[in-house]
């Protein structure tokens, strides 16, 4: 009996001790962990959504809070200090876990400016197709309705074989467009012409 | 001392855990595509089972037989975890690059080998010059025959153009059946040379594969030799 005592003691203590050095860690390196990301993933895409703006889309990022009391970071791109676009990372539900997409949205004649992947962990070769150029290309100035994949009555061809995939992409873009909606007004006045 | 310099060493060259003792393979195998990811993948295991060891050897006294494993495991694993963290905050393309592979670095089994085999048993000092020694030799191998693979496969090192122009790249090399070519040159040609030295010497060449269960450590409780 004492000795089972000792061994859950003994073993506790040692997990007790690892959770609480890896929580402290985790609470140092948050933030930077997020700079990160921003720079290596949101990067990456947000030069993909908008190869004309001329500023730093992650620098300029600004935090906004919708109806439902939700956040919500906006990146601004902007043209010879005039803002043309916002772009806003959503997720879908895809086959292998969250699929994040950055949206891509061209204020001056109210289109998509083009979409971005950030996360993405779809099936390799099937799934992954998403991250494409035949599949993204689509939504470059496409126009805010009709959105949909051709199987529910839109103009976009889903990815063949990956129709889960492709519904994810779709249902992250259709989200970042109700936020779009509900924030338009808000941006001239948050990053205003220069 | 000279024991110190002697555990140090042996990871080096004579149980250099890759190749001789063919020990952590998947890694080996997988991350070595370019010689900057074996570098920053073997850098990892250095201070994963430096650490580890040294750990494993300062509690080696007050913990029961019975539940060893269990805490062996359980520091390895925030370790990993904590390198992981790390990673992300200040070498994030890496962390990518590596993907699945860093948080696997728990269950590689130079980990666990050294904890049970030697930092078990062994005093702090003598721990932690095994875990340096095997975790760099471990990053040499990485890196040579990530190097290898690399200007093979794809013409460079360290991401640097080095090959003249006319030299065209073996694809091959740096996909995964290139990993277990590269790998059996590597441990061809390091059995050559131990047998090219031991002739020299006036010693029988190694011929065919020999057991050495010393290093392995695990069968030693049940009366192996």
């Amino acid at each position: 009996m004492r000795e089972i005592l000792k061994m859950v003691c003994i073993l506790s203590l040692i997990c007790g001790l690892s959770g609480l050095t890896l929580s402290f860690l985790k609470e140092v390196t948050t933030e930077r962990i997020e700079e990160q990301k921003l720079v290596f993933v949101q990067g990456p895409a947000l030069a993909q959504v908008f190869d004309k703006a001329d500023n730093d889309p992650v620098k300029d990022r600004k935090k906004f809070t919708l109806p439902s009391g939700e956040d919500v970071v906006v990146f601004p791109a902007m043209e010879q200090g005039k803002l043309t676009g916002v772009a806003i990372e959503t997720f879908g539900r895809g086959y292998g876990g969250d699929l994040g997409i950055m949206v891509g949205l061209d204020l001056v004649n109210d289109k998509l400016a083009g979409i971005g992947t950030t996360t993405l962990k779809e099936t390799p070769g099937i799934g992954s197709k998403v991250a494409k150029h035949g599949f993204t290309a689509q939504f470059k100035g496409h126009a805010l309705d009709g959105l949909a994949l051709t199987s529910t009555g839109g103009d976009i061809e889903a990815v063949s074989g990956a129709s889960v995939s492709s519904g994810a992409a779709m249902e992250a873009i259709g989200k970042a467009l109700t936020i779009y909606e509900s924030l338009k007004d808000q941006f001239a006045t948050t990053w205003p012409s220069s | 001392m000279s024991k110190f310099i002697k555990e140090f060493t042996k990871g080096l060259w004579k149980d250099l855990p890759p190749f001789r003792l063919v020990l952590g393979l998947c890694p080996t195998l997988a991350v070595t595509k370019t010689a900057d990811n074996g570098l920053g993948m073997g850098l990892a295991v250095i201070f994963v089972l430096t650490l580890s060891n040294f750990m494993v050897s300062l509690v080696r006294t007050s913990i029961p037989a019975k539940v060893r494993i269990a805490c062996f495991i359980v520091i390895a694993a925030s370790l990993v975890v904590a390198v992981e963290l790390l990673m992300q905050a200040y070498a994030y393309p890496l962390y990518t690059q590596l993907g699945i592979f860093v948080p696997l670095i728990v269950v590689n089994c130079i980990i666990l080998g050294r904890a049970e085999a030697f930092a078990s048993k062994n005093p702090i000092h003598l721990a932690v010059a095994d875990g340096l020694g095997m975790g760099i030799g471990f990053t040499l191998s990485l890196t040579f025959l990530g190097a290898l693979r690399e200007l093979l496969g794809s013409g460079t090192l360290f991401g640097a153009q080095i090959t003249a122009e006319w030299f065209k790249p073996f694809g091959f090399m740096v996909e995964a059946p290139g990993a277990f070519v590269g790998l059996g040159l590597v441990l061809g040609g390091m059995n050559y040379f131990t047998n090219w030295q031991r002739r020299k010497q006036g010693k029988a060449a190694i011929d065919g594969p020999t057991h050495d269960c010393k290093t392995c450590g695990m069968c030693q409780g049940l009366g192996g030799k």
